[in-house]
């Protein structure tokens, strides 16, 4: 039995594929979606401060991210969190996995007095090291 | 009957001429590529677009020393490490640093004297980072590129 598509109508000579059409959509809405996504992680709006050295190793275990904006607003791996409950949210993540690398990820134009409080109590919950996140100058 | 077939065969003649495209044809027996090169190339694009937007990550590495009670330390038996301490202040508009050199001096000519600093030399010192509130972010992460490409270590604190 001959198999006929709805769209296609080949007694008349007009085809019109859609398939293209539908893949370039799709693809076009996943795009659309992703760069939403990114646009909305950058409306968190972190300015990088620019440096010329540093290292660009990516570890095996997942860092645990930092953010801090330039108004002080804190986030850990993108979820924002109050500061009075920061220490003790740090320290759980910290002692059930020891070995996970810290990055802070703080705007350019913060004042050291909104990131020190953070190292401070970084420190306090017994972090001896953390990697400070920059753009790479050109 | 036999005036039946003159009438279709007249109309068969009539009818226009089917158009055919030789590549039309030959494509119904090969894959179709269109949809694949369509979604190649708009990820390629989508790729470009994100690493534009992204740009490059580095990371430096700052320790966070404890806050040592002094007399612990003198009465310890190990060495000091040698420890340099920059103070950052913003005074007229501009960042300071204190400690480094003997006078405050423009967070310029501060890093400008580090960047000379032999590597060797250089190389096992500690500098400790330390900013007043008003002191912007950059100014901090200035200095530690400094020392860094020094090769210092650098100690927040």
């Amino acid at each position: 039995m001959r198999t006929r598509s709805i769209i296609s109508n080949e007694g008349s000579g007009a085809r019109i594929n859609v398939t293209p059409m539908i893949d370039v959509v799709m693809v076009l809405i996943v795009f659309y979606l992703l760069v939403g996504q990114l646009a909305i992680d950058r409306k968190a709006s972190i300015d990088l401060p620019s440096s010329s050295t540093g290292i660009n190793q990516t570890q095996e275990q997942d860092p645990i991210i930092i953010g801090i904006t330039a108004d002080g607003s804190l986030s850990i791996n993108g979820n924002a969190i109050d500061s009075n409950r920061f220490t003790g949210e740090i320290e759980g993540m910290h002692t059930r996995a020891p070995g996970t690398p810290i990055r802070v990820r703080a705007d350019r134009d913060a004042p050291f007095g909104v990131v020190r409080p953070i190292m401070h109590q970084l420190r306090d919950a017994n972090i001896r090291g953390v990697e400070l996140v920059t753009e790479q100058r050109p | 009957m036999n005036e039946q077939s003159k009438q279709s065969a007249e109309h068969r003649r009539r009818r226009p001429l089917k158009h055919r495209n030789v590549l039309t044809r030959s494509s119904r027996f090969g894959p179709n590529m269109t949809p694949m090169v369509d979604v190649t190339l708009v990820i390629l694009i989508f790729f470009m677009a994100s690493a534009s937007i992204a740009g490059h990550e580095w990371f430096l590495r700052a320790d966070l020393p404890e806050i040592q009670d002094p007399d612990l330390v003198t009465s310890g038996f190990s060495l000091p490490t040698p420890m340099l301490s920059a103070d950052l202040f913003i005074r007229d508009e501009q960042v300071f640093v204190r400690g480094i050199g003997d006078d405050p001096r423009p967070l310029q000519s501060v890093i400008e004297q580090i960047r000379t600093m032999d590597p060797d030399s250089a190389n096992g010192l500690i500098l400790g980072i330390r900013a007043s509130d008003t002191v912007p972010y950059w100014a901090v992460v200035a200095l530690h590129d400094a020392a860094s490409s020094v090769s210092m270590r650098v100690a927040i604190r």
